[in-house]
């Protein structure tokens, strides 16, 4: 059977509130495969964007394992995962989440600068994927002059820079129309097919939801079986 | 080596952003480093103009003052050297000439105006070689008075017409103290405006004017002989005055200072040292409320990035990336602030040399060693660099997920 790009194992995290223990994660098991376009959804306070937050190595779990490629990395430093997360996982995020002061080309070569690629990659790198989501006439306008598909679309381009195993997505049309949002996500199905990476995205829109080859749902920190939660949803 | 190049040019770009606010706090840094340059030049300088003059005096000549050197004040009190104390000086070994000065500030009427100036006593007929060879002076017009008689010669500022309202020329009669006086010639400038504008007289005559019956004098210009030591003529000049102060008067604290040149300069270079050191200090205190300002303006920037920071750790960036682009920045500030003051204060004491030689009362060099300069704009990388470390150690433990989730 093929390796799993990520795996968790009874995930478990806990926040404090002051003296209080909120559990959002009560016990994941979970299995995502190369390749693969996975969609996590819930409601809101669901635990979805902790999970999301801990495939993504931005967060660390308080219980239980989490393999990537089959190395643990619940246990790592904060540098390592910075490391890890600059080589294999690439992120977008509802607010977009670009550096202002920095044109479109420049946001795009970021997570290159920390995986010190020279700049000559990095200009052909960034140039060749905003050519691929349309974007070759806009490469020196700043995020300001973007409207919000474009800036989502700049995103993209960006967490496949580094052509990572993983990328994972925040509500990627949250702060879309209908039709940009559209745009977005077929842009992003195209760049998965093409860049072969895995894709993680984190809705509670069911529409994006059927792009993907699989669903997971969660409910109060667990993963439910998924006929009971679509039959609530529709 | 190349990574700190990428952060060197995301760190410019970020100052390019907040262009108001990064000027203001750069602004902050040029006035601290203006004013150590200014100051330190201009102190520099003057320690520097004041050392010249004393060379200017040579190494033969020894001054005798009343009071001590030890208690300040006693040098500007009223006290005088006796007539026995100049004639027990005259009687030193190695001692050639004694000329004994006195001054007193005194109103002096020529034509119509009024003015107070700085009338000092000298004898001419022993005076005449010690000041003429010695110190240099020479007449641009007229001649050298007669001992005894009632003749001035002028300083070259008071001869100029901005002094009295008209120029004065010798043969020309101006009133002190209700006496008449001839003015018989006018020295050439001596380089320092107290003396230029002074007015010189035989010292019998000035205590005749000043009603001055002691004989004594208030300082005394010591000539030695050939081949005496200045040192050890010093030194003996010291015990005599000494001695006789203890013997005949029962005093038995010495109320003289016998200065050489050497050790005036080394008193000079004492008080010149403390008046940098507190320049330094006051200077320095500038700085660091510049400092401060810098503090101020990251810690600013990293409560607005926090999204930012945020961001570039969650794509890969270490805490090492964070801090670095962050001291970049701070230390951009103060290399900028720091070049600002450097050129600002360079311009401004060399404005006041400039101005200086026109007016010969602010006559002095501005002191810029490329030391002071480097080490301005190292001090100020520095500052800028310390005090954008804490804000950037914030920056850096920031959690990417808190951060990301922070609004703007």
């Amino acid at each position: 059977m093929e390796e799993a790009v990520i795996r968790l194992e009874n995930v478990q995290k806990v926040y404090q509130l002051g003296n209080i223990d909120v559990p959002a994660l009560r016990g994941i098991d979970l299995e995502i495969f190369p390749g693969s376009f996975v969609t996590i959804m819930g409601t809101s306070g669901s635990g979805k964007s902790t999970l999301l937050n801990i495939i993504g190595c931005l967060d660390s779990p308080s219980k239980g394992k989490v393999f990537l490629d089959n190395k643990d990395t619940s246990l790592l430093s904060e540098n390592k995962l910075a490391q890890i997360r600059g080589k294999k996982i690439g992120f977008i995020f509802q607010q977009f989440n670009l550096l202002q002061n920095l044109s479109a080309l420049e946001n795009v070569m970021i997570p290159m600068i920390f995986q010190g690629i020279s700049e000559e990659k990095r200009i052909e790198r960034a140039e060749h994927l905003l050519r691929q989501i349309g974007l070759e006439n806009r490469m020196n306008h700043l995020p300001s002059e973007l409207s919000g598909g474009e800036r989502q679309r700049v995103a993209i381009a960006r967490a496949f820079a580094n052509k990572p195993k993983l990328v994972i997505a925040d509500e990627p049309t949250g702060n879309l129309d209908s039709n940009s949002g559209k745009n977005v996500m077929e842009i992003l199905t195209e760049f998965h097919k093409k860049e072969q990476g895995t894709l993680v995205v984190v809705t509670h829109d069911l529409m994006i939801a059927e792009y993907s080859e699989k669903i997971f749902h969660i409910k109060d920190g667990r993963i439910v079986p998924n006929h009971i939660q679509t039959e609530k949803i529709l | 080596m190349t990574m700190m190049i990428e952060y060197f040019k995301l760190a410019f770009k970020n100052l390019k952003t907040r262009r108001l606010r990064n000027w203001l706090t750069i602004l902050g840094i040029v006035v601290g480093v203006f004013l150590v340059v200014t100051l330190i030049s201009l102190s520099g300088g003057i320690r520097d103009t004041i050392m010249k003059q004393l060379k200017s005096l040579g190494g033969d000549v020894i001054f005798v003052l009343p009071g001590s050197m030890d208690s300040p004040m006693s040098l500007v009190g009223g006290e005088k050297l006796s007539k026995e104390d100049l004639s027990v000086i005259k009687k030193v070994k190695g001692v050639d000439i004694v000329l004994p000065m006195s001054y007193s500030s005194k109103i002096m009427r020529y034509k119509n105006e009024q003015k107070i100036v700085f009338l000092t006593g000298v004898p001419w007929g022993e005076g005449i070689e010690i000041l003429t060879i010695f110190q240099g002076w020479s007449l641009s017009q007229g001649e050298w008075p007669k001992p005894g008689k009632r003749e001035l010669i002028i300083g070259s500022l008071v001869a100029k017409e901005d002094f009295f309202g008209k120029e004065i020329k010798t043969g020309d009669e101006a009133i002190i103290n209700g006496k008449r006086f001839k003015i018989v010639g006018i020295l050439d400038s001596l380089g320092s405006k107290s003396d230029d504008t002074a007015v010189y007289l035989d010292l019998s005559i000035f205590q005749q004017v000043t009603g001055d019956r002691e004989g004594g004098a208030q300082a005394a210009m010591v000539k030695i002989g050939d081949g005496a030591n200045v040192d050890k003529v010093a030194k003996e000049i010291e015990g005599a005055l000494d001695e006789v102060r203890k013997r005949k008067r029962g005093e038995d604290v010495s109320s003289f200072s016998v200065l050489t040149s050497d050790k005036m300069g080394n008193i000079v270079g004492g008080i010149m040292g403390i008046i940098q050191a507190s320049v330094i200090a006051f200077a320095a205190i500038a700085i660091l409320v510049g400092g401060l300002g810098i503090m101020n303006s990251m810690f600013t920037a990293v409560r607005e990035r926090t999204r930012e920071i945020g961001l570039l750790k969650a794509i890969g960036a270490k805490n090492s990336a964070v801090i670095s682009i962050f001291l970049i920045e701070a230390g951009i500030i103060g290399l900028i602030g720091g070049m600002g003051g450097v050129v600002l204060g360079l311009v401004i004491a060399k404005a006041i040399e400039l101005y200086g030689q026109v007016h010969p009362m602010f006559y002095l060099e501005a002191y810029m060693p490329i030391g002071l300069i480097i080490f301005s704009l190292f001090f100020s990388v520095l500052i800028g660099c310390l005090s954008g470390y804490f804000p950037a150690r914030k920056a850096s433990k920031l959690s990417p997920t808190e951060a990301l989730r922070s609004y703007e």
